[in-house]
């Protein structure tokens, strides 16, 4: 299943953005990929999602795949909101 | 039992920038300090340009300069992040002399700086040096020194 975001956070998906995303996915079992310009990466690499340089006004998707893949989604969905990097769209 | 048969690699980091080496848990920003990105060390920089600390491959250049990231031939995946709050500089301050997909070897001059500037427009010039992939890695980190670029060892990485 998936979810796609509108990145808010006006530095874009930088450190401290990527570092709250993969530690929200990292606890889960369920694999899982960021999608941005047709590019996907895990997740739950830090270097990997920064080398995405997801700029704001980006749209992302994110899929993730396994037992927990619910859990996991709704997890990354609420850091996203509360920590004021996007929107659900 | 097995694992007395491997010989276990070592990689060694070395200082990427001339300064003082400190513990990650007084670099003032939690993301660092709390090793949320990773293990590793800090360096308040006193001059000259930001060195490879290994050999590798160069997989992340930020767009605003301020940070770099290498993988070694081993796995080992490396990021430089130079001062803080710096991504708010836009690139100013930075000058980068590779890009992503580059090989680097230890030593090579990766990204000159105008610390002056960055001191008086970031937060801190404190440069995190994380190995962002340390879950799967041993980290044995130096004693607090004085450091060269490209010869002093501030930690040592081997496989678990």
């Amino acid at each position: 299943m998936e979810k796609s975001f509108k990145i808010t956070a006006s530095e874009g998906i930088h450190a401290r953005p990527a570092t709250l995303l993969v530690s929200s996915a990292t606890p889960y079992k369920a694999d899982v990929q960021l999608t941005y310009n047709n590019k996907s990466v895990n997740l739950k690499s830090i270097m990997g999602v920064m080398a995405q340089g997801i700029p704001a006004g980006a749209v992302v998707t994110i899929s993730a795949e396994g037992p927990d893949e619910a859990e996991l989604l709704n997890k990354v969905e609420e850091v996203i909101v509360t920590q004021g990097l996007g929107e659900k769209c | 039992m097995l694992s007395r048969f491997f010989n276990k690699r070592k990689l060694q980091i070395l200082a990427p920038v001339k300064g003082e080496m400190l513990p990650l848990e007084q670099v003032p920003d939690p993301v660092f300090s709390e090793k949320m990105m990773g293990d590793g060390v800090a360096i308040m920089p006193e001059d000259g340009g930001i060195h490879s600390p290994i050999e590798g491959t160069v997989i992340l250049v930020a767009d605003t300069k301020h940070a770099i990231g290498i993988r070694a031939n081993d796995g080992t995946e490396l990021l430089i992040h130079i001062g803080l709050e710096t991504v708010s500089l836009h690139g100013k301050g930075f000058e980068t002399l590779v890009e992503t997909g580059d090989s680097v070897s230890i030593g090579q001059l990766l990204i000159e700086v105008d610390w002056k500037f960055v001191k008086e427009n970031a937060t801190s010039i404190i440069t995190p040096i994380i190995i962002t992939n340390s879950a799967e890695k041993q980290i044995q980190l130096e004693p607090i020194k004085k450091c060269n670029p490209g010869e002093t060892v501030l930690m040592t990485v081997t496989p678990k």
